[in-house]
């Protein structure tokens, strides 16, 4: 190793002599011995508490509430949520890359007031009144939401035993935001997100306090409902992920201190420590999965009609949806029949026309010079191909074509059978070239070339072939490559139709193709004849495995950038808000903002924090202790913990591609504000001398026999001054409040503001509308 | 004395610190000898042969290695005479260093600058193109290039056998790590050809190496071998990310190590401040400095060699082009610039390209023709100045007019007739700012056309009333929207051809240097030439601008979707040796290789990181329950031979997962060295303790098949000839491509 002196001499710094029985975590110790030390009257009331919490609460619900029904338009994002609350009323099915959670409560709210999803709204300035639409109780549910969120950070803060002024601070930063306002007036999941996400907090915080009465009934309650927090959290978005990283984080450092053999409370067996673990398992990661599934399978029973999502799922799941087109107009295809075979991707036709391939091309390769065979957009009698069998043209008709089957395809206005070799084609020296060969040749020579496997997408051996729904790939019997095709035209040859080829790649699902009727059908033909609809069903599991798949593919795809996305490092300096609705004749605007003051408060403080603990871990490896036991022990345990949850519902943005915006830092700012209480507390109030004596006295010795509880603030400060505190949170929730007032106007969308108003609100160059 | 905190990485509070003291008591004070395992035959009173064999094993075992490695590199690694795979672009990039034409790459020179010398040894005089597929020139002796490129592959066996012998393996160990890099087809394949990844390599074998060397030395502090290690550390990291910028992670490693060990230091009270002082100065010195010193210097051979005008020019300042031998620019242009002169107009930003458009469109806002930054030269990077639609029309007879500070003019696209335009639809990519396209022609126009000069600076006179080629910087601002013209490095997609986007900022930044323009190449008839070249732009400036480019146009390397690329793979199917690639045309007639690793190196490789973290959360665990089964040089051991090597392995590999650009198995390869060291490890510690029988049964049946398959697997590494479909044997899965069977 690196250095010449004993380590050991530099950790002994903090209480020599002592024989350093406790590890990490030593609250426990710790209420013990305060308890011992300061036998103070327990006349505890937390009425001032109390008082506090309910001011609060009742603010949060004014702030919230206040002239909500204005707009009386659609606003932005209502576009989406609002839309899907009303595809889920009309139960037609949709397709969205969020989980379902956070839109069934919508859902549930049209349902309560009786709204039957008539209005889709379609875009930005709809309006409400004239499409009659119960928008008002839509929003309520946000902003019923939202205002909770404010009592729920009290109450984390509470149950954390700080003090007064520490919760007031923490529960103000959120209740005069204006961001949080914002984002909870309006027809959108953060609130039910933010929420979700603060209570999963206060839920562990609960839980954590009741580590001395492990497998209680209460223990069990709250490891539950941290569980359901949790769970709620991730069915909204999956941004909620952050939430299980912040309190999995937690979990794994309590499950340490319980692994270890000099545990305060005594060495756990390794049997007690399984339980305690599979407790762990299955309260937060078993039961929310469960949860989590269960709102799919809600989804799923009330999306019974085909709608606006069924592009977006493959034909055996649309199959399960009545008045599905897939469903009622697919026919089995047999041999003989004449069919358009189109292309998936670029909705071209299987085509050919007696014009030949070039003898030589541009780049100087040469083609086999066979008859044309290309993609083409439009109706045509070229696109007709006529289904041969494989072995003898033997006439044999109604026969079923099954998946897997050898066919031939004949050209029908030229009566030529389609063919593909080892010729390289127009643009891809890699990909084969396909081409047509007269009958005699086809069944002569080149018989083996003409000979092309069906092979339909997710097809079960012996499936019959259908049109429409029946998805399948043309694999080329010999060479094992797959009919494909691509967008760029072929040169005026080919008169800039599409060129086919032979894909080697056969996986990608650019190969798929769907043949779209049967032309040698007349219309009235029996078996056109449509059966009674009979819809299927398919297992749960199976449909929510395939709904989850696409939902993460697409979520990959959202990369497309949007004139108001941001980058992560702009979210703690609030360099830009969003721009949500705009009127012009009333200049009035809702644009997207924290509140400066606020977010750039909080954003200090975490920098000062982590200062603080830098400061502190490098002084204490020189040897010096600055800090005593608990002021430590409360820095790194309980404000850690909110640092944490910051840190993890933040920093994961950098690495994801996809677009992001600023309120995907709601969730991290509602952890600043906590952390912010917290801190002004630890700077703002001197250290009680008398605990440390007493936590030296009773470290030397004896053991408390008083019960195990947790210290509450008043406890922890009784007898000494908060004047620091209250001062420090004073000025601050001043300043905060002016904030917040001063731009009010763009969170409310009223009143409307002058150019020169507009102007002094555009601090950091914000871009507001009506600028000028 | 081994200090306690040094078992791990974990740094966190106070209370975790008591929980690591506990044993310090007792701790046995471990000298850092190197532990001699090797026992066998002791009982034997003289020295017989094996004896012998044994005591001069640390000098025989190298040079055996190292034989066998010239061997399996070398042998018949001309037989393919045909440019095989990058060999066409990087043995181009040779011919330009022979020809001294100034070329730009997205990679550093030190590698390429050393193909160069290659071929220069060789005897070649450039004039090769290196077009893929094409046979070489009887007069082109490629097989000493790939000889020379070989010798650095063929080197990195004996470092690893001396970085597995300083990271203390034991001596079975040792040679199943060499064994395992002597034995690896896809680093025998690679190293074969005129290409940078065996350069690459042994840049990374070569900085582990002397990082372990180093660690070695810990204990001699300041003394000269101390410091020759250190130095050899800082040097092999200047190289290594000289060749490619895939260094810097092996450099992230060493930075990591020494973080960790200042750390020590530095909570080490008994320490003097000035040795602690000392300790941190010597490593700035040697692990900062000394390598950006190395990577200077490649800049600087490589500014110095390149003099010639070339196809990289655009990429660079048009001061610095002035200055190449046989440019345009700045020659017999004149001076000043007046309306109805003909220019280039180069973005001054680092990176910055010349105003291009072309007759293509934008496929989404305005759908007018699109403005882009160009880097290479070409018509469509001509524009006329024009006089404004109020002015006077330009008459070509009359006396010229001079441009001044403030005036407004038109940009008119000199093959396509379009004015400079803007309006306001956001532009495709920065949506913040206006669009900027080509519109109308000289007659069809509006106001939007026109785009007021304003002077920055200007390196020759402090004249505003004239504007100069090459030395005036200025800003065009539009007048109607008040917005500035900017280049701003972004790529468009596929659609702009990855050019870059330009945009008209509504932020007045006068000192951001991507909206400064200055006039590169100008022709006017009526004006006498002059030679504003006369300027130097000053080395470090050009440094950075090379650089900035060459970040700048990795990141466009995005995959494409439009594009079917058949040779790329992903990061999943690296460690388990999913797939190869096929490094040239698979005609019978051609010495076909194919990219493929060594079954049991992967996949043991990969399993043995598996295996690696389950080994330290046991051990983690069990420490926690109060077990005491690991002696100090134990823990010594994993942190040192097994942890740093998996975080290695991490730091090579994670960027690539993260990274949205095209990947191919080669990337994985020096992540895949720090896999074969970890696999070492484990091998060596799960032995450690079995019966000698077991030891040597385990290791001969590993050595064994490590060599079987190498053998089988030869004929992908020294060419395949015939037809393809004889090597079917190989062929164990379908996605192993070598063979169509």
């Amino acid at each position: 190793m690196a250095t010449t002196a004993p380590q050991g001499t530099l950790r002994q710094r903090s209480v020599a002599g002592s024989k350093n029985k406790d590890g990490a975590s030593s609250d426990v110790e710790l209420d013990k011995l305060v308890k011992a030390a300061n036998q103070r009257p327990k006349a505890v009331s937390e009425n001032d508490h109390r008082i506090a919490f309910f001011i609060i609460t009742i603010l949060a619900f004014i702030t919230r509430f206040w002239g909500i029904s204005h707009p009386n338009e659609v606003v932005f994002d209502e576009v989406h949520f609002g839309k899907f609350a009303s595809y889920y009323l009309e139960k037609t099915y949709f397709f969205d890359v969020h989980p379902p959670f956070g839109k069934l409560l919508f859902a549930f709210v049209g349902w309560l007031v009786g709204f039957d999803g008539h209005f889709h709204f379609e875009n930005i300035g709809d309006s409400y009144i004239a499409n009659k639409v119960p928008y008002v109780a839509f929003r309520s549910l946000p902003a019923l939401l939202g205002a909770l969120t404010v009592s729920v950070v009290y109450l984390i803060m509470w149950e954390s035993g700080y003090s007064l002024p520490a919760c007031i601070l923490a529960a103000g930063l959120v209740l005069l935001d204006n961001a949080h306002i914002g984002q909870t007036r309006l027809i959108l999941l953060d609130a039910t997100l933010v929420f979700a996400m603060a209570c999963s907090l206060l839920c562990y915080i609960k839980f954590y306090k009741l580590r001395h009465e492990p497998f209680s009934r209460k223990w069990w309650k709250w490891l539950i409902l941290t569980g359901f927090a949790l769970s709620c959290d991730i069915s909204t978005k999956y941004v909620g992920l952050f939430a299980f990283i912040t309190i999995g984080s937690a979990v794994v450092i309590e499950l340490w201190d319980l692994l270890d053999i000099k545990r305060p409370g005594g060495a756990l067996t390794l049997a007690q420590f399984g339980k305690h673990f599979a407790a762990r398992a299955f309260g937060l990661i078993f039961l929310p999965f469960l949860f989590y599934l269960f709102w799919f399978q809600v989804h799923f029973t009330i999306l019974t009609r085909s709608g606006p999502g069924d592009d977006f799922m493959t034909p055996e799941f649309q199959e399960t949806l009545s008045d599905n087109i897939m469903l009622s107009n697919a026919i089995t295809i047999d041999y003989y029949d004449t069919i358009s075979i189109k292309h998936k991707e670029t909705k071209a036709y299987l085509h050919s026309h007696p014009e030949r391939y070039p003898l030589r091309y541009d780049d100087g390769r040469v083609s086999s010079q066979g008859q044309q065979v290309t993609g083409y957009p439009f109706n045509d009698t070229n696109n007709y191909w006529q289904i041969l069998p494989a072995g003898a043209d033997d006439k044999q008709l109604n026969r079923h074509i099954k998946n897997h089957d050898l066919i031939r395809l004949r050209h029908v206005v030229t009566d030529t059978i389609l063919l593909s070799h080892d010729v390289a084609s127009p643009y891809f020296p890699t990909n084969q070239e396909f081409t047509t060969v007269s009958l005699a040749d086809a069944y002569g020579d080149r018989a083996a070339d003409t000979l092309f496997e069906v092979r339909i997408e997710h097809g079960k051996p012996n499936q019959e072939w259908k049109t429409i729904s029946g998805h399948f790939k043309l694999i080329h019997n010999p060479s094992k490559v797959a009919m494909w095709t691509h967008t760029k035209p072929l040169p005026e040859w080919a008169f800039k139709q599409q060129e086919i080829n032979g894909n080697k790649q056969i996986a990608p699902s650019s190969n798929v193709w769907l043949v779209e009727d049967i032309s040698s059908l007349p219309a009235n033909h029996p078996r056109r004849a449509k059966v009674a609809k009979k819809v299927k069903t398919l297992p749960f599991l199976r449909k929510w495995f395939e709904l989850q798949r696409s939902m993460f593919w697409h979520n990959n795809q959202l990369t497309a950038s949007h004139p108001y996305a941001s980058l992560p490092y702009s979210w703690p300096f609030l360099l830009r808000g969003v721009s949500f609705w705009t009127q012009n004749d009333t200049r009035q605007q809702i644009y997207f903002l924290g509140n400066p003051i606020g977010w750039w408060i909080a954003s200090s403080v975490l920098a000062i924090y982590a200062g603080i603990i830098l400061a502190d871990q490098f002084s204490l490896r020189r040897g010096m202790d600055a800090l005593d036991h608990r002021s430590r022990s409360r820095l790194y345990n309980s404000t850690g913990f909110f640092f944490l949850a910051w840190a993890t519902h933040y920093f994961p943005f950098y690495v994801m591609g996809r677009q992001l915006f600023l309120h995907h830092y709601l969730p991290a700012h509602l952890a600043s504000a906590l952390v912010t209480g917290a801190l002004v507390e630890f700077i703002f109030s001197q250290d009680a001398v008398e605990h440390e004596v007493a936590h030296q006295a009773a470290k030397a010795g004896k053991k408390s026999q008083t019960p195990k509880h947790h210290l509450t603030a008043r406890e922890r400060f009784a007898g000494q001054s908060l004047f620091g505190s209250w001062v420090a949170t004073g000025v601050i929730l001043t300043l905060v409040a002016a904030g917040w007032y001063f731009f009010l106007p763009l969170t409310y969308g009223y009143p409307g503001l002058t150019v020169e108003q507009v102007i002094r609100r555009k601090w950091l160059g914000y871009d507001l509308h009506f600028a000028k | 004395m081994a200090a306690v905190n040094d078992r791990g990485p974990v740094v966190t509070g106070a209370d975790l610190g008591d929980a690591r003291r506990r044993n310090v008591p007792g701790t046995p004070q471990t000298v850092a000898v190197v532990p001699e395992p090797d026992d066998k035959k002791k009982v034997k009173k003289e020295p017989s042969f094996l004896e012998i064999l044994d005591q001069w094993e640390w000098i025989i075992a190298p040079i055996v290695f190292t034989a066998l490695a010239f061997f399996t590199r070398l042998y018949k690694i001309g037989l393919s005479n045909i440019v095989t795979w990058d060999e066409a672009h990087f043995g181009k990039f040779g011919s330009h260093y022979l020809k001294r034409e100034f070329y730009f790459d997205v990679h550093p020179p030190a590698g390429k600058l050393l193909v160069g010398l290659s071929g220069y040894l060789a005897g070649y005089n450039g004039s090769f193109e290196f077009k893929s597929g094409e046979t070489y020139p009887p007069e082109l002796n490629y097989t000493f290039m790939r000889q020379f490129n070989a010798f650095w592959g063929a080197i990195c066996v004996p470092l690893a056998y001396w970085t597995a012998k300083e990271l203390k393996l034991r001596r079975n160990a040792v040679w199943l790590v060499t064994l395992m890099v002597l034995c690896e087809n896809s680093y025998t394949t690679i190293s074969r050809f005129i290409l940078l990844d065996s350069m690459l390599l042994f840049g990374t074998v070569a900085t582990t190496l002397c990082w372990a060397k180093f660690h070695g030395q810990r204990k001699n502090s300041f003394e000269p071998e101390w410091f020759f290690w250190l130095f050899m550390t800082g040097l092999s990291i200047g190289f290594v990310t000289s060749v490619k910028l895939v260094g810097l992670f092996v450099t992230a490693l060493v930075g990591l190590y020494t973080i960790e060990d200042l750390w020590n230091k530095f909570g080490d009270t008994k320490m003097p401040i000035s040795t602690l002082a000392a300790h941190v100065g010597t490593r700035v010195v040697g692990l900062i400095i000394l390598p950006f010193l190395v990577y200077l210097l490649s800049f600087a051979i490589h500014f110095a060699v390149l003099t010639n005008s070339g196809p990289g020019d655009a990429q660079m300042s048009s001061l610095f082009q002035a200055n190449l031998r046989g440019t345009e620019v700045g020659r017999n242009s004149p001076l000043e610039v007046a309306i109805g002169s003909k220019v280039t107009i180069k973005n001054m930003g680092y990176g910055g390209g010349l105003l291009h458009s072309h007759v293509q469109t934008y496929p989404e806002g305005s759908g007018q023709q699109q403005v882009t930054c160009y880097h290479h030269k070409d018509a469509n990077n001509d524009w006329f100045f024009y006089p404004n639609r109020r002015d006077a029309d330009y008459d070509a007879a009359a006396e010229p007019r001079f441009i001044a500070d403030g005036q407004t003019i038109r940009l008119l696209h000199s093959q396509t007739g379009r004015n400079l335009h803007s309006h306001q639809i956001a532009a495709p990519i920065t949506k913040a700012d206006w669009e900027v396209s080509s519109y109308g022609n000289i007659t069809v126009g509006d106001e939007k056309d026109h785009w007021k000069i304003e002077v920055v600076s200007d390196a020759a006179s402090r004249d505003r009333s004239k504007i100069r080629t090459l030395t005036t910087a200025f800003r065009l601002k539009h007048e109607v929207l008040g917005c500035y013209l900017r280049a701003g490095n972004v790529n468009l997609p596929q659609w702009g051809f990855k050019q870059i986007e330009v945009t008209c900022t509504k932020d007045n930044k006068p000192r951001d240097t991507y909206t400064h323009w200055n006039i590169e190449s100008h022709i006017n008839e009526k004006l006498p030439p002059g030679d504003p070249g006369q300027y130097r732009s000053p080395f470090f400036k050009d440094f950075v601008h090379l650089n900035v480019a060459m970040m700048t146009s990795n990141n466009a390397l995005v995959p494409d979707p439009d594009k079917q690329d058949d040779l790329a793979s992903q990061w999943w199917q690296w460690p388990i040796l999913h797939v190869g690639l096929r490094m040239c045309g698979w005609d019978d007639k051609i010495v076909k290789y194919f990219l493929l690793g060594n079954p049991l190196v992967y996949w043991g490789s990969t399993a043995g990181l598996g295996v690696f973290g389950l080994l330290t959360v046991w051990y983690i665990l069990r420490w926690q329950r109060g077990y005491r089964e690991l002696s100090q040089f134990d823990i010594d051991q994993i942190h040192y031979a097994g942890i740093y090597p998996v975080i290695g392995w991490f730091l090579h590999y994670l960027p690539f997962v993260i990274m949205a650009r095209v990947t191919y198995v080669h990337h994985y390869y020096p992540a895949l060295y720090f896999a074969i060291l970890t696999f070492g490890f484990l091998t060596d510690w799960f032995t450690r303790n079995q019966k000698k029988i077991v030891q040597y049964a385990t290791y001969a049946v590993l050595d064994a098949t490590v060599i079987g398959l190498y053998i089988y697997f030869i004929p992908i590494c020294w060419g395949m000839t015939g037809p393809n479909r004889q090597y079917g044997y190989m062929k164990w899965f379908d996605t192993w491509r070598m063979s169509d069977a």
